[in-house]
């Protein structure tokens, strides 16, 4: 899975911002992103997988594997729900 | 058939190829000479885009879907083919009312609706002859090496309240419905999220990019409000005393 090629970031203030783009972006909000869904986004900006994603934030965070996967699943919910996965 | 002439935007000058002659009699305030440093071309298929998009808007606002001719949509098409490659020429397309009182730039911009236009109004009746439009409705902010410029440009609404003039941006002021008239600084952190969602944001991966760029270099040298407001006539002199507090920046 990928991040879809019409969603950009930048980061303002050490937050990352995302919107999309195009003329087929169904959505036209602004996604603000604490520093875990950050670091989930930029993962995503290659191609990857859940088990991946889980792997490199385990490197960063302390809690076991099972949380780290519950967290990032959704997040990965909210983002394919904004059309922003590609799978 | 088609016409061609290059507009001045921003100080950009842009090449235009369009459909229909009545594009650039719209444009004819900012028609230059300039050798043009971009081109854009409308052909029917933009038109039928802006046909849909606008159907959308009504859609949305819950209107009645107006009925629009070519020649207007054409217009609209080509503000949208500009606007989407400005970003590259560090020129934000945003959309808010823009004055000038005593050439200094302010800009007021708030959901549709809310009555930036009729706060823009207050300030002609207060300021009189001090005050000049520079854009009522949709203005290019141009980010400059020491200081933000508010301009003029052809789509400016439809009283047609606007001039070819660049000020300076002295204040940003997001407006709310409100009792009483209030105003408070907003950080650019506050600031962004509001800016970015009066922007346009272009249809073009990289030229998005830049769009977020922008709006994060504005909101750090434009001080930023919020204005909580009726529509009394004494609103125009709060915003402007609050706003003027800011001026050191």
């Amino acid at each position: 899975m990928k991040l879809n090629r019409n969603f950009v970031t930048h980061t303002v203030d050490g937050e990352q911002i995302m919107i999309a783009v195009g003329n087929e972006a169904q959505f036209h909000g602004m996604v603000r992103s604490n520093k875990t869904a950050a670091m989930i986004i930029d993962l995503l900006k290659q191609e990857t997988s859940l088990e991946q994603i889980v792997d490199a934030l385990s490197m960063h965070f302390n809690a076991s594997k099972e949380q780290i996967a519950s967290d990032v699943s959704n997040i990965l919910d909210q983002l394919r729900s904004i059309g922003a996965l590609d799978e | 058939m088609s016409i061609n002439f290059t507009v001045k935007l921003a100080g950009t000058p842009i090449g235009v190829r369009a459909l229909y002659p009545q594009t650039a009699e719209f444009c004819r305030k900012y028609i230059c000479d300039a050798p043009a440093l971009f081109r854009v071309e409308v052909n029917e298929e933009d038109i039928a885009h802006e046909r849909e998009y606008a159907a959308k808007e009504s859609k949305v606002q819950g209107l009645s879907p107006a009925t629009y001719g070519d020649e207007y949509l054409e217009t609209l098409a080509v503000y949208r083919k500009i606007a989407d490659r400005m970003p590259g020429f560090d020129s934000l397309l945003v959309h808010g009312s823009a004055l000038a009182l005593d050439g200094n730039g302010y800009l007021f911009s708030a959901v549709s609706g809310v009555g930036k236009s009729t706060h823009v109004a207050l300030w002609r009746a207060l300021f009189g002859e001090r005050v000049s439009m520079v854009n009522d409705d949709k203005p290019l902010l141009l980010l400059q090496e020491d200081q933000v410029m508010v301009c003029g440009t052809p789509w400016n609404g439809k009283h047609h309240l606007g001039a070819n003039l660049m000020v300076p941006l002295k204040g940003i002021c997001f407006l709310q419905r409100a009792d009483s008239n209030e105003i408070r600084s907003l950080n650019p952190r506050e600031g962004y999220a509001k800016l970015l969602s009066h922007s346009y944001r272009p249809r073009l991966a990289e030229q998005a990019v830049k769009t977020l760029r922008l709006v994060e270099e504005i909101v750090q040298r434009v001080p930023l409000y919020e204005l909580n407001c009726n529509m009394d006539p004494s609103a125009a002199q709060v915003a402007l005393d609050g706003m003027e507090g800011g001026r050191s920046k």
